[in-house]
């Protein structure tokens, strides 16, 4: 369940000052995020992520107002209770794809169960490359990683940042499926954040900046 | 899955960075152990061999070459001196003992020292087996000897004239091993000690034969009419007083010298002083620029891995933990180099030593000092966490916002 107030952000250097429309989500309801660049959507995304605190206003996640947390106690939330997908995947580039997963469990503080992350890899088709190292995936095995990183450790709230900017249609509509289908099984809300159309007809639920 | 298999992942990720971190530490702490081993090991042989050994009294000449070659027993003598000069001296009441000694042979690159039964208590060389020397032509082993010629009791062996091995110059009269003595880590365990007759009776039983078969030889036989003689006399002091007074009485008003052994190495250690605090300082050098390479090699990666380290702070990861990641590859790497620089400086000594013992028939080197070992490992590792502290700035004032926008 996720709740904003009145969230607003201003960039000191810029100048600059947003306000967002207010979020109210079920369990298990996603939302489409749409708006043109430099609207304010990736601070958006990262107010809902705890990664910058607002100015002024409130986020309410699983009914905790994370803006209100210690840095350290935001650390162990986000870590147990947020999953994140950008629009340029990434990874530890010095471990391989199983121990990238293994430390996502691992600073989540949550058991590692192996067997959970062999069954996640053979969902998203990546067990043939659990061994691999990061740099030696293709984009769309690395998009796929990402997803997985983003549900493995069962979060409240899944956010994606332009997920499918960088893909061509049939891929796109393979990772927003993926998506939708994950926060499914882990009872998260989904929320992304886009200027990408293409994905709109997936999300009954959706708002633009 | 740990913050410690991140690390070593991280390390194991990047070997080339990790070899020239690891290897150029290595080489600081070699050099540093390596010298502070040396240098301990230096003083000790030069303090411990000096014994009771106040003053030595020998022939005109370098007083620096009779204190090595009448103490140390690692140079050539400055000449004879005549033994009733020497006893004389030694009726002087400042002076608690005086001990003769003669040489000028050797077996198998052995001294051979002709002295009395003062000689051993010199060094608090005490029989291990055996007997004392009773007559000429008997001698007894100091421990290196014994061990690395395999003598034993009984035994008898032909020495050969000068202080160098050879097969040329052997005298006829054979020597029979009588005693030997027990280890002291001093000079008398690489010495063979017999009395003064026997040098004599040697010399002048050789010295008999070449005149008959050379008339050139006149001039040593003079020498043996004159009187006998010895190489030098080691002399301790009834009281400290004696050291105002007696050198400077010898040296000016005898045909023979008087060096203070502790003055002369004194001497000769700021002479090599100099070359060691200049490798020490090297070594430091060393160091410094090592530090430097793990701080650009760990402050590189943390640029580098902003967006990954980012990613672990998404993953719930907290600076704290970030930061120890960097640690760990920080310790990991000073570690690796402690152990490698550790076996370096021992490989290094020990090959240098090799060469050394040879010439010298001593192992001179003494282990390190546990106090200067961990002085050096504090000092590298003092090192090391500044290092770190530099590296890790950048994470401690991360913006996570930021680094991930800009990855876009």
């Amino acid at each position: 369940m996720v709740q904003t107030d009145n969230i607003t952000f201003h960039y000191k250097k810029r100048e600059r000052t947003f306000n967002f429309p207010n979020i109210a989500l079920k369990e298990q309801e996603n939302l489409l995020i749409l708006g043109k660049s430099g609207i304010g959507k990736t601070t958006l995304l990262h107010l809902l992520a705890g990664l910058l605190k607002p100015v002024s206003g409130m986020v309410v996640i699983d009914g905790v107002p994370i803006n209100l947390l210690s840095h350290s106690q935001l650390d162990k939330f986000r870590g147990q209770n947020i999953g994140l997908v950008f629009q340029k995947s990434h990874a530890v580039r010095s471990l391989n794809v199983f121990e990238n997963l293994q430390a996502r469990l691992f600073f989540s503080r949550k058991s590692i169960n192996n067997t959970a992350i062999d069954a996640l890899l053979e969902q998203l088709d990546l067990n043939d490359y659990k061994k691999n190292k990061v740099n030696e995936l293709s984009e769309g095995q690395l998009q796929r990683l990402n997803i997985a990183l983003s549900v493995i450790h069962t979060p409240q709230v899944i956010l994606a940042d332009e997920p499918t900017s960088n893909l061509d249609d049939e891929n796109c509509k393979i990772v927003i499926e993926l998506l939708i289908k994950q926060a499914k099984r882990t009872n998260a809300n989904l929320i992304v954040i886009t200027h990408d159309h293409r994905i709109k007809s997936s999300f009954s639920n959706s708002i633009t900046l | 899955m740990t913050i410690g298999k991140i690390s070593l992942q991280n390390i194991k990720s990047k070997p080339l960075y990790t070899f020239l971190s690891v290897f150029i530490l290595a080489l600081s702490i070699a050099l540093l152990l390596g010298i502070q081993q040396l240098e301990a090991s230096f003083k000790y042989q030069m303090e411990n061999n000096l014994g009771d050994i106040d003053l030595v009294i020998g022939a005109k000449g370098s007083p620096l070459q009779l204190v090595l070659a009448s103490v140390l027993h690692l140079d050539s003598p400055t000449g004879n001196i005549l033994y009733e000069d020497a006893k004389k001296i030694s009726k002087n009441p400042l002076i608690k003992t005086a001990v003769p000694i003669s040489y000028g042979d050797n077996y198998k690159g052995y001294r051979i020292v002709g002295t009395t039964d003062k000689f051993a208590p010199l060094y608090n060389a005490k029989l291990e087996k055996g007997r004392a020397v009773k007559k000429s032509m008997e001698v007894i082993l100091g421990h290196t000897v014994a061990e690395q010629l395999h003598l034993n009791i009984g035994d008898t062996f032909l020495s050969s004239h000068g202080l160098v091995e050879n097969n040329v110059h052997m005298h006829s009269e054979h020597l029979t091993v009588v005693g030997i003595l027990n280890p002291t880590q001093k000079v008398i365990d690489r010495l063979i000690i017999t009395n003064l007759e026997s040098v004599w009776d040697v010399h002048h039983h050789d010295d008999n034969e070449a005149h008959e078969k050379e008339e050139n030889h006149a001039e040593h036989h003079e020498e043996l009419d004159e009187g006998k003689e010895i190489t030098s006399l080691l002399i301790s002091f009834r009281n400290p007083s004696a050291l105002l007074t007696l050198p400077r009485r010898i040296n000016e008003h005898t045909n023979m010298q008087a060096a203070l052994p502790k003055y002369e190495l004194d001497r000769l250690y700021q002479y090599t002083g100099v070359g060691v605090k200049t490798i020490s300082w090297i070594a430091y050098m060393i160091l410094i620029i090592s530090c430097m390479t793990i701080f650009i090699s760990l402050y590189k990666m943390v640029k580098e891995r902003a967006f990954d380290l980012a990613l672990l702070r998404t993953y719930g990861a907290s600076n704290f933990q970030l930061i120890r990641m960097v640690v760990y590859e920080g310790l990991a790497i000073a570690f690796l180099a402690f152990i490698l620089g550790f076996m370096l400086s021992k490989a290094g000594l020990y090959f240098m030593l090799k060469i050394v013992e040879t010439n010298y028939k001593q192992n001179i080197l003494q282990a390190l000092p546990f106090q200067e070992f961990t002085q050096t490992g504090a000092l590298v590792f003092v090192m090391i966490v500044f290092s770190v502290s530099l590296a890790i700035y950048p994470i401690i004032k991360m913006n996570i916002s930021t680094i991930l926008s800009n990855e876009k």
